[in-house]
């Protein structure tokens, strides 16, 4: 069932950004309104994705509450700034490297649910908590996976999207690389998934400090992502 | 025709007063041919299990007369019939007439009577002698009714209460615990240290769970070995179990031994060598054989006796709670087959009562 209310809000939710994209003729990802929704529907689309596969579709219980959050702050008026003029941010590939981006994060954020949902039953099974037979939260070894995979996915879309950005550079302000806040912070947090799984891949980092660092990270993406786009002239000119 | 219950269970009888009445399935039919000649009854079943003789008969006579009847009728028939006190019934015998011994049959089918609450093999047992009571004829319009709808509250009860739930014993809840670890638990590699009674059980709960490769290990390798022939599994010598730490993911533990033979420095190297995959330690030896520090390292789970036997309980607990919802649903049904089964009045008893109701309204 949840699946379903899901899938029939992710519908909608897609009407609504073809119709706004339609109406600015770019992708709808200019500003802090638009890029919240669009990282919230990344996220639908990621749990729609592998929720394909019944046995995974528990992701939706914490993927959804989740969901609802990023879509309450995103009604937040100041968030929907009118444009002054014509959205920078135009074009195929401009909208290509925002979409990118932003599929990658709804990934991480993803997998940061897979995080909290091992955190959450790791404690109860390691505590000898009746609540973790009880509870329907499936075995930690599949939400392990889970996290990995989804990690392994957001990487390889955040790389993509991240090698686009030389491109827009030079087709904008005719250098190859600029130093921008929001460029380096991307960078800064390509390498550091990049780290998580290599030293899960190299070091055997599993378990609850791998759930922590993947929970965390979307954490701090979360808290710092909307500030940091604001100090870039790059993206917010 | 009355239902009527008359028998013996585990509430009140030993297993030795049980095996003395208790029916052969074989002689069963015979039993029930006799039964119905003698003209107690018109239709019978016969329940003979490890934890209950009991005979479910509709009778043409009243309660009382029928009761001791059937209560002569089982001794000369159940069981051991030459013994000395066969000749004079048990007091463990009960008899139950309607609506108390429909009531009896629910709760039987529903596990409420069972010595493990909500268990569901007395379900199964209820029905073959059910079947095999019908399949031979001897059961008619008010035992067909009354089996079918117990069949159906059993299954009403099952889907919309939490009587079945969770696992009672401490084997089922290991085997839970390792469900909520691995993804598969078909498919991890288990190993036995000691080849007491209760890691035997455990071993043998994760092996009806589709547990594939078993290793045992014990101070006799030879008991070790035949202990791994039932599973399939191998023996390895017990100053080699730790070895075998590299490929398993869930240890049994139950050996004799007056001293941890686990403990945190030995087993964190060995983490390192399994790239700390998860690590499902059961403890169930006394006194301990892991040291409970184990339960601090990261991907280890330990749970002693205690622990199961806690979480076990919990569910039994939980499972007593369910009672009073499941008495209610019976009541109901009860209620309901009572109103089913009552023959339809005469034309002449509805105009009369008609009548009457005109006469006092």
């Amino acid at each position: 069932m949840n699946y379903y209310l899901l899938f029939a809000a992710f519908a909608l939710h897609t009407t609504a950004m073809f119709r706004r994209g339609y109406s600015i003729n770019a992708c709808p990802v200019n500003n802090l309104y638009e890029a919240t929704l669009f990282i919230a529907w990344a996220i639908a689309a990621a749990y729609l994705g592998l929720g394909m596969i019944p046995r995974l579709r528990f992701l939706g219980a914490f993927a959804s509450h989740l969901l609802f959050s990023m879509g309450v702050f995103a009604l937040m008026p100041a968030l929907d700034a009118p444009y002054s003029s014509r959205p920078d941010f135009s074009g195929t590939l401009t909208g290509l490297h925002a979409a990118l981006i932003f599929l990658a994060i709804g990934a991480f954020g993803l997998s940061a649910v897979a995080a909290l949902m091992f955190l959450t039953e790791e404690h109860d099974l390691k505590f000898h908590k009746l609540r973790a037979i009880f509870s329907m939260l499936p075995p930690i070894e599949r939400l392990e996976r889970v996290m990995n995979a989804l990690l392994l996915c957001g990487i390889a879309l955040f790389t993509a999207g991240l090698s686009l950005s030389p491109f827009l550079l030079k087709q904008k302000y005719g250098v190859w690389f600029k130093s921008d806040p929001l460029l380096d912070y991307s960078i800064f947090i390509w390498l550091f998934y990049l780290g998580l799984l290599v030293s899960r891949w190299k070091f055997g980092q599993g378990g609850r400090r791998f759930a922590w660092s993947t929970a965390g990270s979307f954490a701090f993406i979360i808290l710092t992502f909307w500030g940091i786009i604001l100090l870039s002239p790059v993206h917010h000119p | 025709m009355n239902i009527v219950v008359i028998g013996l269970s585990h509430h009140l009888s030993p297993v030795e007063l049980r095996e003395r009445y208790a029916f052969a399935e074989s002689k069963i039919p015979d039993a029930l041919a006799r039964l119905r000649q003698s003209g107690i009854a018109g239709e019978a079943v016969i329940l003979s299990t490890c934890n209950r003789v009991e005979i479910y008969a509709a009778s043409p006579l009243p309660p009382a007369k029928a009761f001791s009847e059937i209560k002569d009728f089982l001794i000369r028939n159940g069981g051991v019939t030459d013994d000395d006190n066969a000749s004079s019934p048990p007091a463990e015998i009960y008899t139950l007439a309607e609506p108390q011994s429909l009531r009896h049959l629910f709760k039987v089918a529903c596990g409420l009577d069972s010595m493990v609450l909500g268990e569901t093999e007395i379900l199964g047992q209820l029905k073959s002698a059910y079947q095999l009571a019908h399949g031979h004829k001897h059961t008619g319009a008010k035992l067909n009714k009354a089996f079918q709808r117990a069949f159906n509250v059993a299954k009403h009860v099952r889907t919309h209460t939490n009587i079945q739930r969770g696992s009672v014993s401490v084997a089922s809840v290991a085997v839970e615990l390792a469900e909520k670890i691995f993804s598969a638990i078909a498919e991890s590699p288990t190993l036995v240290i000691g080849t007491g009674e209760t890691s035997e059980k455990v071993a043998r709960a994760l092996f009806s769970r589709g547990v594939k490769n078993i290793t045992v290990t014990g101070r006799s390798l030879d008991k070790a070995d035949a202990l791994a022939k039932e599973f399939g599994g191998r023996a390895v010598p017990f100053e080699n179990w730790a070895g075998e730490f590299e490929k398993i993911d869930i240890a049994v533990s139950s050996t004799s031994a007056p001293h941890h033979i686990l403990d945190r420095t030995k087993l964190e190297p060995l983490m390192k060598l399994r790239k700390q995959r998860p690590l499902l330690l059961i403890d169930i030896a006394v006194p301990r054989d892991i040291d409970p520090a184990v339960n601090f390292l990261e991907n280890v789970y330990l749970y002693n006796i205690d622990d199961l036997q806690a979480i076990a309980d919990d569910y039994l607990k939980q499972r007593k709670e369910e009672i009073v919802h499941c008495e209610r649903v019976i009541e109901e049904k009860v209620k309901g087959l009572l109103e089913n089964l009552q023959p339809p009045l005469s034309e002449g008893v509805v105009r009369a009562s008609s009548y009457i109701k005109n006469m006092n309204g």
